[in-house]
């Protein structure tokens, strides 16, 4: 017979049952035919030639298995079999299926959520093509990565480096903008972005074009290019929308394309504007508001063109000493450096589920054990009446197959549901939405997961009854070495469950500490009951420093007199809400000696009243007022440390300061006042450097809200809205919150870590309880002779107690003192994610071995008390 | 009927392929002459006559195909295959030798 007909038959004995199965029937009937006729012919009666013919013949059936069994079908009829017999054990214990498919379905579940999170953002594609030749260009300090690139250096290594193909520049924060012309004033997200953005990138408009070359240089014509959303939003997916006007800010703009769906790079906008040359946010080299994207010429790689741009850096930094002095760029795979910020999180979680998965592995471990223990003598009796071993151990196998898949399909089910609401806490808005979602090899992960797991402790059990003496096992009943191994091998897996708990506990404890360091970060301000908005007056409508400081002054006024409202205020950056907008002040006679001078701080303009709404300490001089004119010399007030910074302990009222304004000559100003310091943008970065100028020397058209309100802060916006419209129903109010929002919201990522590990710990914690709680109550029946002989020798029920929990609580002993270093090693991987807390906190590990004692003693109490309510009597008679 | 005989465990295939090789037939057929042949003495356990042909099939040494019985009924045939044919001289040596041995222990004493 030729292979392929060897293999054709094969196939036809595993697959093609039916055929062959028909054509044995066939050719057996016809043979007892023929009996059956012969038998008639010898002159039987039909019914008894039959008969005849069929004993002959010896068991249609039985022959029939020898037949299939020739076939070697019968192992997939064994499997089946079995699989049935498995279902029909499992359905007749409920409890112990529940236990494992819930316990090893939620372990696997969370593996495989984190899994498909994992895959989306670290291995999938980046939607742009060609995207593995793309990198992110940031700034480097002392060779230390920093985030935005100044806009004139950008313009330099755009047009001298050779190694890039293209290089973009785009603001990684937006702009948020009023959109007025045709209907409703509409608050929109902006930024700004190079011609050559969209060109690196390789993304084309649906509609329309991006940006020319020339519409990158100075007083380029004023041109735009929307999101698909806002097209749709606002323009209703017009194709006549190009050529259209759209004013921002006052400032008419001229629609020339309409990006495809989904477009972006790291940051949602709604608009992209042009950067120009020498433009806003682009004036000077030590204004630093741009992150680049470059495409690496054909065949170059990322350590080429980092030494080409950092022969680029370094011959700036010898022509503008004063500015690029230490300044380079770091160019980084763009995939690389989208994810870098949520590696140490993600992978975090990752370690975190797998551990999960660990000591959920325990306890199904412990309940496949405890029932081997319990089907022994059942499996003993089988192995006397004829099973083999092999067949035995192959049915063990079997169902514990039955069960691995069964738990992979629960961790699948469940894994969608998790995979949102870890998504739900961890937002990795730089990559752009991630969909929850399976793909194949997370469903190969879990299906591999669960064999494995169920496997490796369904397989002891198998192996213990295929060593094992029926016999010794039918005399021994319970009561055999074998359980006792059985004990110890639980006993361990409590051990291990103990010190996994311990490290996730001592991670969560670490990052729920860390969150309350943070929580309680002195903001230099009471955010409780402050309400914050953002209000754009146009440019056009309010030309002047006049007319802006009138509508602030009038609205501000107004809102004071409204009932329910105490205080309210005008400043440029909300503090905790909008960072940045730092510069660099000194002396004025510092300038120009000695290149880098001064100090960076964050400048704010601001109305009259702010420090009081906000509660900030006036600590000297005074508050700015409506009096200090545009035309007379500038003032300023310092924030108490940035005072003490420039003028090292000597009274600041009264001296100039110099603040660099990326001209020649610094902007000299007068200190009239000194204030608390206060915390500007995230609580972890502290209380910064701060200065604050009279928005009357200083008037924008974008102006941050804050209210000081009484009771409900829902009537309170109410009276905001209702002023404003008063005032001029042409601006819209934005970004309507409460501080303490605010503060929430920002640290809402540091939030959802410290969560979402506490809950995995949690689950973990609760496993290793019930996992500890099973062995001891195993323990507690099996001795329950020798507990009945020690009481009725007249030992006390505390005696029998305290047996009891000491047993237990000597495997949690263990399992700290194994956790504890394993925690202090893992704890390396949430080091960077911690605020104020060090890694080895002896508070918080202290903390975790208390908290896992104290219910590890709970699980211990409750079968001690069960071994205390022993009846002596009781016990003898079951023996 | 007089004293029949019990197949010797592995000789019921010797027998198949010997009938086989004078020609092609099918099952019931088979048990036919091998009775005839054996002048009665051997009676082929019905029942195990297919596993036997089934693994012989399987082991490649008869082939079947479709064929006609005497009475015009689609059935089965067994032919014996080349490698079938070198079994057979392979399985009737051994078989030679061992009835020789045996007759040998048997014939002293």
């Amino acid at each position: 017979m030729g292979g392929w007909r060897w293999f054709e038959r094969r196939l036809q004995i595993l697959f093609g049952r039916d055929g062959a199965e028909r054509e044995m029937d066939e050719e057996i009937r016809y043979h007892i035919e023929r009996e059956t006729q012969l038998n008639l012919a010898a002159g039987m009666s039909p019914a008894e030639a039959r008969r005849r013919a069929l004993v002959d013949f010896g068991g249609v059936e039985r022959h029939k298995e020898q037949v299939r069994d020739v076939r070697g079908a019968r192992i997939l009829d064994d499997l089946v079999q079995d699989a049935r017999v498995a279902l029909r054990g499992f359905l007749k214990e409920p409890s112990f299926t529940l236990a494992v498919l819930l316990t090893l379905g939620l372990g696997i579940g969370g593996n495989i959520a984190m899994f498909a999170i994992l895959q989306t953002s670290f291995f999938q594609a980046l939607p742009y093509p060609g995207s593995e030749r793309l990198v992110l260009g940031r700034v480097t300090w002392n060779g230390q990565v920093g985030e935005t690139v100044s806009g004139p250096d950008y313009f330099d290594y755009r047009e001298r480096a050779t190694s890039l193909e293209e290089l973009g520049a785009f603001t990684p924060f937006v702009l948020r903008s009023t959109l007025t012309g045709e209907g409703e004033p509409d608050r929109v997200a902006a930024i700004l972005a190079s011609p050559g953005y969209f060109a690196a990138l390789g993304v084309d408009p649906v509609l329309g074009r991006t940006f020319t070359p020339d519409e990158g240089e100075r007083d380029g014509p004023a041109v735009v290019v929307i999101s698909h959303g806002l097209w749709e939003r606002r323009f209703g997916g017009d194709p006549a929308v190009l050529g259209r006007a759209a004013t921002i800010n006052g400032t008419p703009y001229t629609i020339v394309g309409v990006m495809p769906a989904g477009f972006r790079l790291a940051v949602d906008t709604d608009v992209w504007l042009p950067m120009q040359r020498g433009g806003p946010w682009a004036q000077a080299r030590q204004f630093h508001n741009f992150v680049l994207v470059g495409r690496l010429a054909e065949g170059v790689t990322v350590t080429r063109a980092q030494e080409d741009v950092d022969r680029i850096s370094a011959s700036l930094a010898e022509s503008y000493p004063d500015t690029n002095r230490n300044k380079g760029l770091a160019l980084t795979p763009l995939h690389d450096a989208l994810v870098e910020r949520y590696e140490t999180t993600l992978l975090t979680l990752m370690a975190a589920v797998a551990v999960l998965l660990l000591i959920a592995c325990g306890n199904v471990a412990g309940l496949l054990l405890a029932r081997g223990s319990a089907r022994r003598s059942e499996l003993a009796v089988r192995s006397v009446i004829g099973a083999g071993r092999a067949r035995l151990a192959r049915q063990l196998i079997t169902e514990n197959a039955v069960l691995a898949v069964g738990a992979a399909g629960v961790g699948l089910a469940l894994a969608t549901w998790i995979q949102r609401g870890i998504l739900a806490f961890v937002s990795l808005e730089r990559l752009g939405p991630v969909e929850p979602r399976l793909s194949l090899a997370a469903v190969g992960f879990a299906l591999s997961l669960s064999a494995f797991s169920v496997m490796v402790f369904g397989v002891l059990p198998a192996v213990r009854v295929a060593r094992s003496d029926p016999a010794s096992e039918l005399r021994g009943g319970a009561r055999t070495a074998g359980s006792r191994v059985g004990t110890r091998v639980r006993s361990a897996l409590v051990v291990a469950q103990v010190a996994l708990t311990a490290v996730l506990l001592a991670a969560s404890g670490l990052l729920l500490r860390s969150f309350d360091e943070l929580r309680s970060v002195e903001l230099g301000f009471d955010p409780s009951d402050l309400l914050t908005a953002s209000v754009q007056i146009g440019a056009m409508k309010y030309p002047d420093p006049a007319s802006r400081t009138d509508f602030f002054r009038v609205l501000a006024e107004r809102l004071r007199a409204a009932p329910g409202v105490e205080a309210a205020a005008f400043v440029t950056h909300v503090p905790v809400r909008n960072p940045g907008g730092n510069v660099r002040v000194d002396l004025p006679e510092r300038f120009g000696t000695s290149g880098v001078f001064g100090q960076l701080a964050d400048q704010r303009s601001v109305l009259p009243g702010y420090f009081a709404t906000m509660g900030i300490p006036l600590m000297a001089g005074r508050d700015v007022a409506y009096t200090d004119a545009p035309d007379d010399p500038r003032v300023i007030v310092l924030g108490a440390s940035l005072a003490a910074a420039i003028f090292a302990g000597d009274d600041p009222v009264g001296r100039t300061v110099g603040v660099d304004a990326g001209e020649e000559e610094p902007v000299v100003l007068e200190v009239v006042g000194v204030v608390g310091d206060v915390v500007t943008g995230h609580p972890a970065n502290g209380a910064r450097y701060a200065m604050y100028v009279p928005y009357t020397q200083r008037a924008g058209t974008s102006m941050g809200l804050v209210v000081r309100a009484r009771g409900d802060m829902a009537s309170a916006s109410a009276t905001v809205r209702q002023a404003l419209r008063e005032m001029d129903p042409d601006v819209p109010l934005a970004e309507v919150g409460t501080l303490d929002g605010e503060v929430d919201r920002v640290l809402s990522s540091n939030k959802a870590i410290a969560v979402v590990l506490t809950l995995f710990a949690t689950t973990a914690l609760l496993l290793a309880a019930v996992g500890l709680y099973g062995v001891l109550a195993y323990q507690v029946a099996r001795r329950q002779h020798e507990i009945g002989i020690r009481m009725a020798l007249g030992a006390g029920l505390r005696s029998v107690v305290a047996s009891v929990v000491w047993g237990g609580l000597r495997l949690v002993a263990v399992g700290l003192i194994l956790g504890i270093p394993l925690a202090l090693w893992a704890s390396r991987l949430v080091q960077e994610m911690l605020f104020s807390v060090g890694a080895t906190d002896p508070v918080t590990y202290a903390g975790v071995a208390a908290f896992l004692a104290a219910v590890a003693t709970v699980a211990c109490l409750i079968p001690g008390y069960r071994a205390a309510r022993v009846d002596p009597v009781e016990a003898f008679r079951r023996e | 009927m007089t004293a029949r005989a019990d197949l010797l465990q592995g000789s019921l295939d010797l027998l198949i392929l010997k009938t086989l090789d004078l020609e092609p037939l099918h099952g019931w057929a088979i048990s036919k002459r091998i009775q005839l042949l054996s002048r009665g003495a051997l009676e082929v356990n019905q029942g195990s006559l297919y596993p036997a042909l089934y693994r012989l099939r399987d082991r490649g040494l008869v082939a079947s195909e479709q064929g006609e019985s005497e009475e015009g009924r689609r059935v089965k045939v067994y032919t014996l295959t080349r490698k079938g044919r070198q079994a057979l001289e392979r399985e009737r040596e051994s078989w030679r030798l061992f009835s020789g041995a045996v007759e040998a222990i048997l014939a002293t004493g």
